[in-house]
């Protein structure tokens, strides 16, 4: 394995100082589920910044306007068992219940696989549906930008040398906003989205978000969704026409986990599922995986 | 650059320094010698290693050992204090939770954290918290049942172990007698292993399928910081090869498969070795690889062994074709085909395939070898046979076998995967390269899937000529088997699965060609059951298919055409009342399932009409596949106390011969079954011949091989007390560790008297030491005449059904197996727990082949999922909510108390009943498993298309013939 050096800052200033100083090689730790695997795999990881320990970047905090504050650390498994989370963002709470698995939630941050860049993240969907922004702390001090472009390509982010996440900011949302997600794996057990997607609707203006993950080099925001769901509308027709919009925006590949004709159908499957779950009272419940028997719709 | 850590490990505060890249798993097993964890995978997926860091489960080997500084970490070694099991160690030996044990200690710790955060916890909230420990031999089920059993008995006053003190030892539910080993993590295996002095090696792997390699330079790699031994394939002039000598030790001159071993080297540290593995440099003149089964049985100029001829093999069994790819062509003719046809009323003809799957074993192979002074060899390890590792060894490089020893402690899971010989050869030429020094490898799991060997894929074309009323006239099969780059055992199962290769029916006119077509790909060898997994799946299928197109219901159509006393076996066996009921099981499994009322109602869809439900059945045989002289043996020693030692070379690599023993050399001896000892380690300077461990033949002849042991001590017991007590030993019984005149239980001694020898009262002593040894050879098989195949392969056979209820998801292809029902006819169950437990293990393990493993291989032969990331096994969420194991026991007069083996069956023709079970479900014929959602949702809704880059093919049956109902 190839970690030369291993600090453990304790303010975030401390970290970005690490990062930038640093001549060579530096990266950032979080959870370690990915970056440990790709250093076994011969990663030079050179100088790591263990960054889980600076106290800020652990909290889940309720602002009062309503915005949610979920430090970049944060590991997945508390998402997954935060009762005021389930609540209000189902679709955050199932998308993190259903990242690997227990374990492997127990290391893995919510910033993880965004910051990774991993176009299968989870979390990526959900976050994305909930207008998430992403608090970046760099050597300028701190800036805000949307979870959406965040994401450049397949391990690319927006983010500069020395940058971190530390936080991930669901803006205050509409009260009556449901959201959902689901995910097509190949066993019931712990496995990679062969297709994500999440949604979120807000009756009360009757608006629509849709994100969809592993479908191409990024999670994507489905666009175009303006006014989708005119009153008097069925589920089942917004679902078509929600399958249509997320269809024109992804780009899946045939890999080893699925072939591209398989994730389109799924993503177009996911997207009738979700609008039947979110715009029906007596919808098919919102859980997580399609796979379980008898949930997931 | 070091650091200095703090943590707290199971109550003890320790402070060391680490390097920054070692992982906390490294930290335990190296630096404390806490081996309880184990290396499963390196990656987090499988969960071997789990301990509980700071209240949470986490994977140890996804975790900095500085991460881990000022943590409280938990580990198996604190769970008791060996002496004292704690409940869930336990409830999981109560329960028989545990086989090969690799996987016991990180479930423990799993399961302890979720107690430890949840007093109350569901069953879905136990599957939850297990599923991301995989276990390869259990099947879960005995898992979620021990871990509830502790939940449950939490809020009664604490779990408490029950035993039936008055439950017979043979057919009784004996705990595991290695339970204790296992649960405390004590148990050692290969992998936790390290010997004063030991070199760590690693190997470099070929990056393509067909190769000429030009130029070899290691010089660089030889002058690293270390670096005690760099070979290459020219440095190795040997051939090795279970049957046929087709295999260098290293490549020479071709690499032959994707993943094969080209170079390694021994050095101080295995990063030492990695990083001079990495600067050895290969130059490569890339070939056009031979990967398409077909083409390499016909091809006569693209040879994937042009020396083919030049070999050597075992004559008068194997027949390998010099200047083709066939490795071996086995041939089966009963009767007069053509005749059989020509009385036929209807004829069909299908083709089946199945992909190439790993065992995927918990423990990855890992061997260390030493090359000691004056020619000794020493090696320990994870196989499944010391002596066949030995043979074979001494075969090759042509030393005495007396110099060499070979080892097996604890193995972590085989299933045939370990059987024959694997890393062996190169560790002790590293050892000899690097100055004798002893050297250790254990496979990487990416090597595991890539470099050793696979189970080999198969494809069937399958004609069938049947009467209107359902008799088959005759079969004509032709088997080709990708055998991958190198024969191993892969002719052997090609030999085996022709006189299997039609199914547990009578067949008057049977022609079977049984072809093992070399390939380059990754070679395959034995995997449980080995060829009958895939052969039934084309057998079963068929069944079904040739029922339905003559409208007959297909339990009628098997029941019409079943083996029974009277018929003869397509190799011209005569059937018995003896060999056991094949149709008894399928009687019973159709039952359960609730068949007739099934078969009779048209498939039931849910309200939503999106899930589709749907039955099947499939039978299944299997006999021992072995030489005909094979034999074992087995010594049994007398201690002091007139408890014994029993020595066997046979290995428990999870299955529970090692139980079954006890039970009957306890039994047998009259003496209780804690008084048995069975040393865990094989160990050919020690214990007596064994050939291996495969073919479920273990507790079948080694359990006949005890009773005569045991029976010589008893005559030796009898013996010394004749003269003792002044009567004939025809007048002495034993019972109760005791030896009395028959009818007078008072006038009598205790074995503790005789156990050394007899010493009378005034001093004078007589007899010695009660030891007794026992063997067994496969008495009356025969080769198989090489032009017809007759002849007597086998030496028991035992029969099964399955049947299943499954429901389809046709939205997404997902299957859900909602029931299935597994009898066997066992002869005499020894065990009920442990028979219970290989069942449902067998038929989880079944069902990873059927619904997701397979192996997927890109254009050039290039191996595309060599880890668990993207090669699927079950999960505990991936198990039936129902199985039940049911045993019939007609006795095989030749087994220890009437019994059969039964350890490899239950896997077999579980895909068959799955895709049985989708057809219903469907109406849908699936030819190639596994039924993936990807692969079933393709199925569903392009009929003919092709899905991924698995390249799976799906055809669908186009005659109205294919009608759930069958109407013709």
């Amino acid at each position: 394995m190839s970690i030369r050096r291993y600090e453990r800052p304790l303010t975030v200033k401390a970290a970005v100082d690490f990062l930038i100083n640093e001549e060579g090689c530096a990266t950032v730790l979080a959870g370690g589920t990915d970056l440990i695997a790709d250093v076994r795999a011969g990663r030079e990881a050179g100088l790591v910044v263990d960054i889980k320990h600076i106290p800020e970047l652990n909290e889940i905090r309720w602002e009062k306007d309503g915005a949610l504050i979920l430090g970049s650390c944060v590991i997945v498994q508390r998402i997954a068992g935060d009762a005021a989370i389930r609540g209000r963002y189902r679709a955050l709470s199932d998308a993190a219940e259903n990242l690997g698995s227990y374990q492997v939630r127990c290391r893995a941050t919510i910033a993880g696989n965004l910051g990774n860049a991993s176009p299968c993240a989870d979390n990526a969907p959900a976050l994305l549906v909930l207008n998430a922004q992403v608090r970046v702390a760099s050597p300028q001090g701190c800036r805000e930008t949307a979870l959406n472009g965040f994401i450049r390509d397949v391990k690319q982010t927006v983010l500069k040398r020395g940058e971190i996440i530390t936080a991930l900011i669901i803006p205050p949302r509409p009260p009556r906003l449901r959201s959902a997600f689901y995910k097509i794996k190949r066993v019931r057990g712990h496995d990679m989205a062969l297709v994500n997607a999440a949604g979120a609707y807000d009756p009360d203006n009757r608006e629509f978000s849709l994100a969809i993950g592993s479908a191409a080099c990024t999670p994507v925001l489905v666009r175009g969704l303006e006014g989708i769901c005119p009153p008097g509308s069925a589920a089942d027709a917004v679902g078509d026409r929600l399958a249509e919009r997320a269809l024109a925006d992804i780009s899946p590949i045939d890999d080893v986990r699925a072939s591209a004709q398989y994730r389109r159908d799924m993503t177009a499957l996911l997207c009738r599922r979700l609008a039947r779950t979110l715009m029906e009272a007596d919808g098919p419940p919102a859980n997580g995986i399609m796979q379980t028997g008898g949930a997931g719709g | 650059m070091k650091s200095m850590i703090t943590l707290t490990i199971n109550g003890q505060r320790t402070a060391l320094e680490v390097p920054p890249s070692r992982t906390l798993l490294e930290l335990l097993k190296g630096d404390l010698h806490l081996t309880g964890a184990k290396l499963g995978c390196g990656i987090g997926e499988c969960g071997t290693c789990t301990v509980i860091m700071n209240g949470r489960p986490v994977n140890a080997c996804l975790v900095l050992a500085v991460e881990a500084d000022g943590s409280d970490i938990r580990t198996i070694e604190g769970e008791s204090d060996g002496e004292h099991m704690s409940d869930l160690q336990q409830a999981f030996i109560d329960f028989g939770a545990i086989q090969c044990g690799f996987c016991t200690p990180g479930m423990i710790m799993s399961a302890r954290a979720l107690l430890m955060r949840n007093r109350n916890p569901t069953r879905d909230e136990i599957v939850e918290a297990i599923a991301g420990n995989l276990c390869r031999c259990t099947g879960y089920k005995p898992i979620i049942e021990a871990i509830e059993a502790v939940a449950r008995a939490r809020n009664e006053g604490g779990y408490k172990t029950s035993e039936d003190a008055h439950a017979p030892y043979v057919g009784g539910a004996a705990k595991r007698i290695d339970g204790v080993e296992k649960v405390t993590g004590s148990a050692t295996f290969v992998h936790d292993m390290v010997l004063p002095g030991m070199l760590h090696a690693r190997i470099k792997i070929s990056p393509c399928a067909s190769a000429r390699i030009v130029h070899i330079d290691t010089g660089k790699a030889a002058a690293m910081p270390g670096v005690k031994a760099v070979l290459a394939g020219k440095d190795l002039p040997y051939k090795v090869g279970l049957y046929l000598q087709d295999k260098n030790i290293l490549a020479r001159d071709h690499v032959r498969y994707q993943g094969e071993m080209v170079a390694a080297v021994a050095a101080e540290t295995e990063e030492q070795a990695r990083a001079a593995c990495d600067a050895i440099s290969i130059q490569y003149d890339v070939l056009d690889p031979v990967l398409d089964v077909e083409e390499a049985f016909a091809s006569q100029s693209r040879l994937v062994h042009e020396e083919l001829g030049k070999y050597s093999w075992l004559k008068g069994v194997f027949f390998p074709k010099p200047g083709t790819n066939i490795a071996h062509h086995q041939k089966i003719r009963k009767g007069d085909v053509n005749d059989g046809f020509a009385r036929a009323s209807l004829i069909t003809q299908y083709e089946f395939n199945n992909p190439p799957v790993q065992h995927a074993p918990m423990e990855t192979h890992t061997a260390i070898a030493q090359a000691k002074p004056g020619g000794m060899v020493e090696i320990t390890t994870s196989a499944q046979s010391p002596f066949t590792v030995r043979n074979l060894f001494c075969h090759t490089f042509g030393t005495p076998h007396s110099k060499v020893r070979v080892r097996v402690p604890y193995v972590g899971g085989g299933f045939g995967g370990k059987a024959g010989i694997h890393l062996e050869p190169l560790v002790y030429c590293l050892s000899k390269a690097a100055g004798g020094r002893p050297v250790k490898l254990t496979c990487r799991r990416e090597e595991e899937f890539n470099t050793l060997p696979s189970r080999q894929g198969l494809h069937s074309v399958v004609r069938t000529g049947v009467t209107k009323d359902g008799k088959i006239t005759a079969l004509d099969v032709r088997y080709l088997w990708d055998a991958g780059a190198y024969a191993d055992y892969g002719v052997n199962i090609g030999r085996a699965a022709a006189y299997s290769g039609a199914g547990p029916y009578t067949i008057p006119n049977c022609s079977i060609d049984s072809y093992v077509v070399y390939t380059n790909k990754v070679f395959g060898t034995a995997y449980r059951g080995f060829g009958h997994l895939e052969v039934l799946w084309a057998i079963e299928r068929n069944m079904d298919l040739v029922a339905k197109r003559l409208g007959m219901d297909p339990y009628d159509f098997r029941m019409n055409n079943l083996l029974r006393t009277g018929d003869t076996t397509i190799t011209g066996e005569p059937f018995t009342e003896n060999h056991g009921r094949p149709d008894k099981c399928l009687e019973i499994v159709a039952k359960e399932i609730g068949w007739e009322r099934r078969w009779k109602q048209p498939a039931t869809r849910n309200a939503s009409g999106r899930k589709l439900r749907g039955v099947g059945l499939a039978m299944l045989h299997k006999a021992p596949a072995m030489p005909t002289f094979t034999s074992c043996s087995v010594v049994i020693k007398f201690n002091e106390d007139a408890s014994v030692n029993v020595l066997v070379s046979g290995v428990d690599y999870g299955q529970g011969t090692y139980t079954a023993f006890a039970q009957i050399a306890a039994d047998e001896l009259k003496i209780p079954m804690e008084k048995v000892h069975i040393p865990w380690d094989c160990d050919t300077d020690y214990t007596p011949y064994d050939w291996q461990t495969v073919a479920s033949r273990l507790t079948v002849m080694g359990g006949n091989a005890i009773i005569e042991a045991a029976r010589e001590c008893l005559n030796q017991i009898k013996q010394m007390a004749s003269h003792a007590l002044r009567i004939s030993p025809d007048y002495l019984v034993c019972e109760n560790s005791r030896v009395h005149v028959k009818g007078q239980p008072s006038k009598g001694l205790d074995y503790k008297q005789l156990a050394l020898g007899y010493t009378y009262p005034d001093g004078n002593s007589i007899g010695g030491p009660v030891i007794g040894h026992g063997r067994c050879i496969a008495h009356g098989l025969t080769h198989l005449h090489p032009e017809t195949g007759q002849g007597l392969p086998a030496l028991d056979w035992t029969y099964g059904a399955h049947a299943a209820e499954i429901e389809v998801d046709a939205e997404t292809g997902f299957i859900e197996v909602l029931r299935i029902v597994s009898a066997f006819d066992a002869g005499k169950v020894i065990n009920t727990q442990q028979c219970r437990s290989q069942v449902i293990g067998g038929v989880v393990q079944g069902l990873g082949s059927a619904l997701s493993e397979k192996f997927i291989f890109d254009k050039n032969g290039c191996f595309l999922n060599a880890t668990f990331k993207d090669y699927k096994i079950p999960t505990a969420k991936d198990i039936p909510q129902e199985m039940r194991p049911i045993f019939v026991e007609t006795p095989y007069p030749a087994g220890p108390h009437g019994a059969r083996g039964i350890a490899e069956h239950p896997m077999i023709s579980v895909p068959s009943v799955i895709g049985n079970a989708f057809a219903d479900a469907t109406g849908i014929e699936m030819f190639e498993f596994p039924l993936d959602p990807e692969t079933v949702y393709m199925a569903l809704n392009y009929s003919g298309s092709t899905a991924s880059v698995a390249g799976n093919k799906y055809v669908t049956l186009e005659t109205p013939h294919c009608g759930r109902q069958g109407e013709p």
